[in-house]
């Protein structure tokens, strides 16, 4: 035994136990939450996700080339980890070593260390490259990550460094199977140092890349880099891609008071777990519509804001003293942040640790609206036309089918009366029922099921608004009354097929109204469209000799991976032309209606339906084509607002495909 | 203080109109009940006014129906404190209703001040306010757009025509009957809700508040419909024929100028 | 042939119009017609309600009538209706009328019909109809049980009096006995704008982006003066700057009722409509035949909004001057 191993005892018990109390902190304040977190199911997919997306950076590698420099920084790190773990077995015992896997095995292991030591650095260079040099707006300036890169980096070059003295020292080394440190060593030569001190260096340069792992496991549970244990759980407890629906609030139990966040604590620990895996990349930033267009809400800052709430009150909450937690709400996260969000969803998709950013803010949103009454004041029109009309509009609910009045549509009550056997029931909404722009799409819809044969029929004046608006701004109390109301009168006509033309009806009705009873077989109409088109009972024959550009609406895209139905319904159109814009698919840009921003004043930057009309406007199509009524209102008023309207069309693909059929 | 608000159980506005058999009122049948808008600010401008004197309450009285209750509730909702509700009949008239309400006044042990709506959306008299005032014997103001409350009384900013006001000083007890822009009612928390929905309302019968039917002094009768809403009117012509022609059926049809 | 009381108003030394429209109706059916008058230092408008048909006007002064008090109003009224007998009472549903009325009819133990639109006198009684529901409906009211008959009448409801200078009433000088008032007038402030409120006004003008910039606002300006009315702007109008967020009238803005809503270059998406659709009469002026604002419009004229402001103005000139 020699004087390394009590000082690697002694050093390593320091670090570690400090580290592991640090640690331990931070699994207690992740306990301290007070919020119900749903059970995780399906595990045969979490581990599928996990393996996907933490061994092979799937969701990293989504952007690049900084994806490919992390991918090799990370794979670096667990290769070399299995050096660092040789090197304090050996400090502890000298003759242990992990040769004992066998000669070429082990030479297989140092060349590979080699290698992954040099990317490693690649890896780190490019990073510096990109934070110093670039500068993307995304990444910000950051302390923090400026001492993990030259950790990182030291680490690389204390192992070089320690090779080439070993390798000189210790001839023979492993230099063949070690090509990058076999150069090193070359040049370290150059100095001339006798056997005895390079062997004494190799064994100093060691010790330094010890000490650097042990400083970075004090530093790293104050620190970002606590992503690299707390990502990957978060990777296995991510939202699956199918569960996009936000989570009820069960009003029968008389043990909840609190509704919706207030404070930090009452969120959930997977909420923690979020903020410990953040790595403050800013891809959130850089797809957020809000924040691209200066309102004062940043998914990243939002994260990093609600980390620190839970730090400033670590006393209060470790000695679960709740009443002198500090409130979410303050000067970070202002009452703006929380309303500036669209619930588009794109922060979530660009997350490559799958933080769930949107829920925490309708978290919060639920809190400001049921406890405190405290939200934009012309939400409460919306409110109260709702709880007392059933639409989000002040229209009579006697008059929600009067836009079929000339159709000869049947009512359920009808259908049921004359034992219709019925194919689908066509679910309106209330942008049908009343916006007189809206009523021509479901008209033409209406047109296209009749020409392709289908019995169908719509609930009429039983129809109420699904509550999205409500459940979105944040009135959940109001959203479940809708929801039961609806889904009792589903449930009394034995409805088992419904097709609708909005989203946000199609989403709700779809994810979200199975957790009250409702359980359908839901289509969007794009989706109903396409099959119709592909069985041949819709055949779209009249040319259509122009350049379309398609708008994916979020509810309909990210929330429910619908994408190419839309795309596929408008190629079918004869002589048409498809062209997209900048920003598509999944990472679509928001018309800026969703999260029950279509019925709140936008006083805050740029108008992001604005924004997105740009967006369409530089692709020179001449029709913008939609699939949602809110989407339509917001790109229509975005070309009007460019004076654009006589040289661009904005039309519901159903509008494209009715006039495109004949009889 | 003992602050009590009076309010009216009303159809929503959107309400479609249809005529009972007799035409001596409407079809009830399917309307979905509010509290009269007017009546939501003399509800928040008590709630404010309990929030500053520490130790008031704020008791909501409804002549009605036995629907009312839920009006009331809606009341409690906000965070009133109690709830007194009256039995009248459907058809009782203002006359009926302020001697309901003001004999459920007297009952009470102290009465501070009393807020109303100035009007119902539905009858649209704005008599009830002046008519329990009067049977309780206390001074009202009416139409009030802004109140500054000293100890024993009060002095109201009451909106008159031309976008005129005058400054009222009253003594207390008094009736305060609010005007839009009073206030900003607030949205019912849903803690208060909950609460609400196990408040005790008091009921009380005619009888109790010396209400008969000799107390009915009007009667509607012979309801009629306006005229069904024609398609509009594309007016024609130069512009200077269309000008004409539309002030004309502004002046002469309409009659709106 | 009944005896009717009229109770006259009057504001800044000048009588109201409406009061004459009552006397004139009264006195045009044959009726007894009182008027009273209530103030401080008004006897000299005594003399006009004679040129309207007022057989007999009793003047009431005193310094506690100077200002108007509903505890003052009513008894001075109710005393005097009680004292000539009179079987009609009726004033005119103005802020003072239809504060008042319900006291007096409180105090003589009888109905009171309020904001009547139509109105005959029928022997001693009267046979009115009123609007019930926001004008959804109308309902003739009866009178239950014996005594006077009480009303009040909204403005211009019965038609424009026509005074005759060579009619002259008795002048009766009355001592008023109010009482100690529990309530007093400290001051009456002016409205600080001529204009009134986008959403107590009874005729609003509304624009859209078409006015094209806020200097243009001022036509409409101009037209809103002709017709006491007020100013309100589309959403598109307000973003672009042209007018400011309070005179936005929308859904997320203010919804407004008025009697008279002209739209002037507004589309009418629904946002729009939701804040002004139930106005009671609805105008559109656009250039695009093909505006939804059309379907709900009780006129439409497709037409240019640049021209047709100064004409419709004259011509509302020409209605005001009449």
């Amino acid at each position: 035994m020699t004087w390394q191993t009590p000082l690697f005892l002694l050093v390593a018990g320091a670090a570690f136990g400090y580290s592991g109390y640090r640690f331990s902190i931070l699994v207690r304040l992740m306990k301290a939450h007070q919020g119900k977190v749903s059970p995780f199911e399906e595990i045969g997919a979490r581990i599928a996700t996990a393996i996907a997306n933490v061994l092979g950076q799937k969701a990293v590698l989504k952007k690049n080339p900084i994806g490919i420099a992390h991918t090799m920084i990370f794979w670096g790190f667990l290769v070399i980890t299995i050096g660092t773990l040789e090197q304090f077995v050996s400090t502890l015992y000298e003759p242990a070593n992990f040769e004992f896997i066998g000669q070429t095995a082990y030479m297989g292991l140092m060349f590979l260390q080699d290698i992954f030591t040099a990317f490693v650095l690649f890896g780190v260079g490019y990073a510096c490259y990109r934070r110093f040099i670039i500068r993307p707006e995304g990444v910000g300036k950051s302390r923090d990550a400026n001492i993990v890169l030259a950790f990182t980096a030291s680490l690389m070059v204390a192992i070089f460094l320690m090779n080439g003295f070993h390798i000189l020292g210790r001839d023979p080394f492993y230099q063949n199977a070690m090509p990058f440190s076999h150069a090193i060593a070359k040049m370290l030569g150059a100095l001339n140092f006798s056997e005895s001190t390079n062997l004494a260096l190799g064994t100093f340069f060691k010790w330094v890349h010890m000490f650097i792992v042990l400083g970075f496991a004090v530093y790293i549970p104050s620190s970002k880099h606590l992503h690299i244990v707390a990502a990957g759980p978060n990777t296995f407890l991510r939202t699956l891609p199918r569960e996009k629906a936000m989570k009820p609030i069960n009003f029968e139990d008389e043990s909840v008071t609190q509704y919706g966040a207030a404070k930090v604590t009452d969120l959930g620990w997977k909420d923690a777990l979020d903020y410990y895996s953040c790595t403050e990349c800013g891809r959130c930033q850089d797809l957020c519509p809000a924040h691209n267009t200066q309102k004062p809400l940043t998914p990243k800052m939002l994260i990093i804001d609600l980390k620190e709430n839970l730090y400033r009150n670590k006393q209060a909450v470790l000695n679960q003293k709740y009443d002198e937690v500090t409130p979410i709400i303050d000067e970070n996260v202002t009452e703006d942040v929380i309303w500036a969000c669209t619930s588009c969803r794109a922060c979530e998709i660009a997350c490559p640790v799958f933080i769930g950013h949107t829920d925490k803010i309708y978290d919060i949103r639920r809190n400001l609206v049921m406890m405190e009454s405290k939200f934009p004041a012309e939400v409460q029109t919306v409110f109260k036309n709702m709880e007392t009309n059933a639409s989000p509009w002040a229209f009579a609910a006697s008059d929600r089918a009067n836009w079929a009045q000339d159709l000869s549509i049947k009512t359920m009550a009808e259908a049921e009366a004359d034992k219709t056997n019925l194919d689908v029931l066509l679910w309106v909404g209330c942008a049908g029922s009343y916006d007189d722009r809206n009523k021509k799409v479901l008209r033409a819809f209406a047109s296209i099921l009749k020409k392709a044969g289908l019995k169908f029929a719509i609930l009429g004046n039983e129809e109420q608004c699904t509550g999205d608006p409500a459940r979105r701004i944040g009135n959940e109390y109001l959203y479940q009354t809708l929801a039961k109301t609806n889904i009792e009168t589903l449930n009394r006509y034995n409805v088992k097929k419904i097709v609708t033309a909005c989203p946000h009806c199609f989403n709700t009705i779809k994810n979200e109204y199975k957790d009250f009873g409702g359980n359908y077989e839901v289509f969007h109409h794009s989706q109903f469209i396409a099959r119709l088109i592909s069985e041949g009972k819709i055949k779209p024959s009249k040319s259509f000799d122009e350049t379309v550009t398609f708008h994916d609406s979020c509810y309909l895209g990210r929330w429910n991976n619908v994408y190419e139905e839309p795309r596929a319904v408008i190629a079918s159109l004869p002589s048409t032309r498809m062209v997209e814009m900048k920003s598509n698919h999944d990472q679509s840009m928001c018309c800026g209606a969703g999260g029950g921003r279509m019925w709140m004043e936008e006083k805050i930057g740029k108008r992001i339906n604005i924004a997105r009309v740009e967006q369409a406007l530089e692709t020179k199509a001449g029709v913008v084509a939609s699939s949602c009524p809110f989407c339509m209102t917001m790109l229509t008023d975005g070309v009007k607002s460019k004076d654009m309207q006589d040289k661009v069309r904005v039309l519901d693909i159903a509008e494209l495909i009715d006039q495109s059929t004949s009889r | 203080m003992n602050i009590y608000v009076c309010i009216k159980q009303v159809p929503d506005t959107e309400t479609k109109i249809k005529l009972n058999a007799d035409s001596s009122g409407i079809d009830t049948t399917g309307i979905k009940w509010i509290m009269s808008p007017y009546d939501e600010f003399a509800v928040e401008e008590a709630l404010r006014l309990k929030e500053k004197n520490a130790g008031s309450t704020v008791t909501v009285i409804s002549a009605g129906p036995a629907r009312v209750v839920e009006t009331i509730r809606t009341a409690l909702a906000m965070g009133a404190d109690n709830g007194i509700h009256i039995e009248i009949a459907e058809n009782a008239d203002n006359n009926m209703a302020a001697k309901a309400l003001a004999g459920a006044l007297k009952k009470e042990a102290k009465v501070d001040i009393v807020f109303s709506g100035k009007e119902a959306i539905d009858d649209g008299s704005a008599q009830v306010s002046q008519l329990t005032a009067e049977y309780f014997g206390m001074p009202y103001v009416t139409v009030v757009l802004g109140i500054e409350y000293g100890a024993t009384s009060v002095k109201c900013k009451r909106e008159i025509e031309g976008g005129a006001f005058e400054m009222v000083e009253t003594t207390l007890p008094a009736l305060i009957a609010a005007q839009k822009g009073l206030n900003e009612p607030r949205y019912a928390s849903l803690p208060n809700i909950m609460k609400a929905k196990k408040k005790e309302v008091k009921s009380l019968k005619s009888g109790d508040v010396d209400v008969s039917d000799a107390d009915q002094k009007i009667r509607y009768k012979n309801l009629q419909l306006p005229p069904p809403k024609q398609a509009g009117k594309k007016i024609t012509g130069d512009p200077a024929a269309q000008a004409k022609e539309l002030v004309r059926l502004l002046h002469e049809e309409a009659k709106v100028v | 042939m009944a005896k009717v009381l009229v109770v006259a108003e009057h504001r800044d030394g000048r009588l109201k119009k409406s009061t004459f429209e009552l006397i004139g109706a009264s006195s045009a059916a044959g009726n007894e017609t009182h008027a009273v008058l209530l103030g401080d230092g008004v006897a000299d408008l005594a003399k006009e309600l004679g040129t309207y048909g007022a057989g007999k006007v009793h003047v009431a002064q005193g310094p506690a009538l100077k200002f108007y008090t509903a505890e003052a109003y009513s008894k001075v009224v109710s005393d005097l209706a009680k004292s000539l007998g009179s079987e009609i009472v009726l004033a005119s549903h103005t802020p003072t009328g239809r504060d008042f009325m319900p006291r007096v009819a409180a105090k003589l133990g009888v109905g009171l019909a309020s904001d009547c639109t139509q109105l005959a006198f029928e022997g001693s009684s009267i046979k009115v109809r009123r609007p019930i529901y926001s004008g959804k409906a109308t309902a003739e009211v009866e009178f239950v049980g014996a005594g006077p008959r009480l009303a009040t009448v909204r403005p211009n409801a019965l038609g424009a009096p026509k005074a005759d200078a060579s009619k002259a009433a008795e002048v009766i000088n009355i001592t008023p006995d109010v009482g100690t008032l529990k309530t007093k007038v400290l001051e009456v402030v002016k409205g600080q704008s001529a204009r009134p409120d986008v959403t107590e006004a009874s005729i609003v003008i509304s624009g859209g982006r078409s006015l094209k910039s806020a200097e243009n606002f001022k036509l409409l300006e101009d037209l809103a003066d002709t017709v006491g009315a007020a100013v309100g702007a589309s959403r598109a109008a307000v973003d672009a700057g042209f007018r400011p967020h309070r005179d936005q009238v929308g859904q997320t803005g203010k919804v407004v009722s008025p009697s008279l809503y002209m739209a002037f270059g507004i589309s009418g998406a629904i946002q729009h409509l939701a804040g002004m659709r139930t106005s009671k009469t609805i105008v559109a002026i656009n250039t695009d035949a093909e505006a939804p604002i059309f379907q709900l419009a009780d006129y439409g004229v497709v037409g240019d909004l640049f021209a047709l402001v100064p004409l419709i103005k004259e011509e509302f000139k020409k209605i005001k001057e009449h």
